[in-house]
């Protein structure tokens, strides 16, 4: 076995964001205020704590705030560093890692064991998890001393280590999770560094410093600065604008893109748009004709007009990808776009054979910029000569038309919960992933050997070499028609400090601070 | 005492009702495309994982089966657990019924407080000027979407004037009272239109009763005509008109909730279909079925209490 530091292992590209990040960090080591509440009204309710049961994000950005895990996202979100874990030796081989526990506490004083690791993440990969796909490759958690963690793998697997920074691999108390598992997801015990005091499901979650958090802020002093949080449930969008300017609120999530801009000349705020690991695109169905066809496929993308969508739609916030999945770290920006040419489109369909069998273009009822998307691309894929129809269902049937391969078209999006290509790359473009390469029953042996090879290999140069191909592939197959890569679009009070949303879309509460 | 009589005769014909209730619910539900798992999962969990899950949830169970089930529990008092909230259901319920029914009956007084003036002045005044102005408002109000509503009175006396808080619930009874103000008035604005048509016309149906000719020859006053007898004799079609609404009202109030972030019933119902989680929307359709067989007794009762011939009938 092999000594490696951790950063090792991760490659370049992190280890690039990794020394910006500590020469930012260095700037910022002015006075801090502490204390303080910040209130911050999102759109999106959490349902649970409970890190092994949900994949919503109303959830998953709250647990970032309470629970903690081995490895954690850095202040950006593109990179690593330690989390419970100090450090960990990766043996020669890649299939045996060793974490060294950091001294650290649960927000009710007890100790972070090598027990409540080994439970947590044997939890993590259990049967009925969610994330259990991330924790497939595991072969065994083990306990290998009081403070070391020892997890064997079943083949190479690079992602691992982004994995274990995953909201679904946080470490809870093993005692007070077996002791009321339903009621852990009302009252987590974890380490992160806010806990729970109250939560008021449907309205509010109040969370507090946990002063029991091992990590230090820029004052030399334990984070956070904050000693509460009202994460407060406010579904409308206009009444969050309205709460933001009343002072109610010091912070809102996702601004909706058409008051943004009039947020922009507000002084006393500040708008937030930050790129984030997230691509909206219509989903297509590979087995449903005319979307067998390759030429089909290509042709909704020539004559989709991109440029329209960005500026109408999206008020500009966005970029137009180049890329079946969002911009995670193993992103090309090499990757050739397909261009806005109707005429491409029409000698596309002619090649094709069309025999006029309709599309259906999906949507969720409700999906304001959805309708206005489908509209769009409705126009100009009758003009390539399709036959095109809109149809709506309530988000729940259309979720399930999608994964059962009842559908056509689907406008909707993805977001990737790590810092690692592999997640989505898997999910998207292997059929046999579990979802049938995300529903879309995308089926390219070559891209399914090339996503084979990149997981296992821990060459970062190799495997950003294999991802392009995989991305190059998978978007001039016609995939998808992607749409945008769309930021996280945020406000907050002039007063609020540190506020940044990390790339996972989430936000890193323990970095902020208010001085009202 | 037949008027307890009449109450348990009442209570013993909401069972039936229940169990329709429950099968019309659990079978739309279910025969609704959508599985939880799926949702809850967002496309991430392999389909061994899914299964499983399903499994332990006893969703792979014949329906009949799962019916009896989701039945035999409701019999004791056990609305079972949130798919994903895994917390109980009647918990989860009953945290929001309070608010819910808070809302509700503060909207309700206040759209009679607002209403009752302007009905007896319209009936008063009948077609003169005053009548047609309260009418155009009225239509306003109704005709105005609560949505908008409810923003416009945000901006106006949660951000100009700043009176009043623009979200929440508060703690006390008068926090209640203050943080519920704006919601309740946004509901009243649309329901308060309606009563005073109605108020209005039944009114003037009872102004032309011999009754009333009779009290007028015997010399009463105006005010107490208006009073004792009008009021009193138009009061059934208008307490007809808002328990009707109040029942719509409480899962009705969704816009309203998701203005002000207000955690309510009709909220709890939309997020509850649309995450397919079975048994909270079993357990709501209880409720409300419930609470609008209650809302209807409520309604007859008090028609009694007015016209004790109802009783008779």
């Amino acid at each position: 076995m092999s000594r490696q530091p951790y950063f090792r292992a991760l490659g370049a590209a992190l280890l690039a964001a990794a020394a910006t990040l500590a020469v930012g960090d260095v700037a910022a080591a002015a006075d801090v205020k502490r204390g303080g509440t910040l209130v911050l009204a999102r759109p999106e309710e959490p349902l649970t704590f409970n890190p092994f049961v949900p994949a919503d994000n109303g959830s998953i950005y709250a647990i970032e705030q309470v629970c903690d895990s081995l490895t954690e996202a850095d202040a950006t979100g593109l990179g690593l560093r330690p989390g419970l874990a100090e450090s960990w030796e990766i043996s020669a081989d890649t299939l045996t890692y060793v974490f060294k526990l950091r001294d650290a506490q649960f927000s009710n004083g007890q100790p972070v064991t090598v027990d409540d690791v080994v439970f947590s993440l044997r939890t993590a990969g259990g049967p009925t998890a969610a994330y259990a796909f991330g924790f497939e490759p595991i072969l065994a958690v083990e306990a290998a001393d009081d403070s070391h963690v020892t997890i064997t793998l079943k083949r190479p697997y690079t992602p691992l280590l982004s994995v274990l920074s995953l909201f679904a691999a946080a470490i809870v108390e093993k005692a007070s999770f077996e002791a009321d598992t339903d009621g852990f997801g009302q009252k987590p015990v974890c380490s992160g560094p806010f806990r729970v005091e109250e939560y008021a499901r449907g309205s509010s979650v109040v969370m507090v410093r946990n002063d029991n958090y091992w990590d230090i802020g820029v004052d030399g002093q334990p984070l956070p600065y904050l000693d509460r949080i009202e994460m407060l449930y406010v579904p409308e969008s206009n009444s969050r604008v309205l709460g933001l300017r009343s002072g109610d609120y010091d912070v809102i999530a996702s601004v909706p893109f058409n008051q943004a801009r009039q947020l922009e000349g507000d002084s006393e705020v500040t708008l937030e748009a930050q790129p984030i690991f997230r691509l909206d695109y219509v989903y297509l169905n590979h087995g449903k004709a005319p979307l067998d066809k390759k030429e089909i496929r290509l042709a909704l993308n020539y004559a989709a007009d991109r440029e329209a969508i960005l500026k109408t739609v999206y008020f500009g916030f966005g970029e137009i990808p180049n890329s079946y999945m969002p911009k995670v770290n193993y992103h090309s920006d090499t990757v050739e776009q397909i261009p806005y040419d109707i005429e491409k489109a029409k000698e596309l369909v002619a090649a094709a054979g069309y025999d006029g069998t309709p599309i259906d273009l999906m949507l969720s009822t409700g999906d304001a910029p959805g309708k206005q998307i489908a509209t769009i691309l409705q126009q100009a894929w009758q003009a390539a000569g399709l036959n095109v129809n809109i149809v709506e269902f309530e988000s729940g049937t259309a979720w399930d038309m999608t994964t059962k391969g009842e559908y056509q078209a689907y406008v909707s999006y993805i977001t990737s919960d790590i810092n690692d290509t592999d997640e989505l790359a898997v999910i998207q473009a292997d059929v046999n992933s579990g979802t049938n390469a995300f529903f879309t029953w995308y089926n390219n042996p070559e891209v399914i050997d090339l996503l084979a090879k990149a997981r296992q290999s821990a060459d970062s140069n190799e495997r950003a070499g294999l991802y392009a191909k995989v991305q190059d592939i998978a978007y001039h197959d016609g995939y998808s028609v992607p749409l945008n890569f769309v930021p996280s679009v945020n406000a907050y009070h002039n007063y609020v400090s540190g506020w940044r949303t990390v790339a996972n879309g989430w936000w890193w509460l323990k970095d902020v601070s208010v001085d009202k | 005492m037949a008027i307890i009589e009449y109450i348990l005769g009442r209570i013993l014909q909401m069972v039936p009702v229940l169990i329709g209730v429950s099968l019309v619910a659990f079978l739309s539900i279910h025969l609704v495309p959508g599985d939880p798992v799926q949702i809850m999962m967002h496309g991430r969990a392999t389909e061994e994982v899914l299964a499983t899950v399903r499994g332990e949830l006893g969703l792979d169970r014949p329906l009949p089966i799962q019916y009896l089930r989701f039945v035999g529990g409701a019999m004791v008092g056990d609305l079972g657990k949130s798919i994903i909230q895994k917390a109980p259901v009647d918990e989860i319920i009953g945290e929001r019924l309070g608010p819910s029914l808070f809302l509700l009956v503060y909207s309700a007084v206040l759209a009679v407080v607002i209403a009752l003036p302007l009905a007896v002045v319209a009936a008063l005044k009948a077609e003169g000027p005053i009548d047609h102005g309260i009418r155009i408002v009225g239509i306003i109000g109704f005709a105005m979407p609560p949505f908008w509503v409810g923003l416009l009175l945000m901006v106006l006396f949660g951000l100009v004037l700043r009176w009043f808080p623009i979200s929440g619930y508060g703690r006390t009874f008068i926090e209640h009272l203050w943080h519920l103000f704006l919601p309740s008035l946004t509901i009243a604005a649309f329901l308060a239109p309606i009563l005073v048509q109605s108020l209005r016309s039944a009114m003037l149906d009872v102004m032309t009763a011999d009754y009333i000719e009779v009290a007028r020859a015997k010399g009463l006053s105006r005010r107490r005509i208006v009073l004792k007898h009008v009021l009193r004799n138009a009061a059934i079609p208008v307490i007809t008109v808002l328990a009707v609404n109040i029942g719509w009202l409480l899962g009705g109030a969704v816009v309203v909730e998701y203005v002000f972030a207000f955690p309510g019933l009709g909220s709890l119902l939309v997020r509850a279909v649309g995450h397919r989680d079975y048994p909270v929307i079993q357990g709501l359709s209880l409720v409300f079925a419930v609470i609008v067989m209650v809302i209807n007794l409520l309604a007859d009762l008090s028609y009694m209490a007015i016209d004790r011939r109802v009783l008779r009938r």
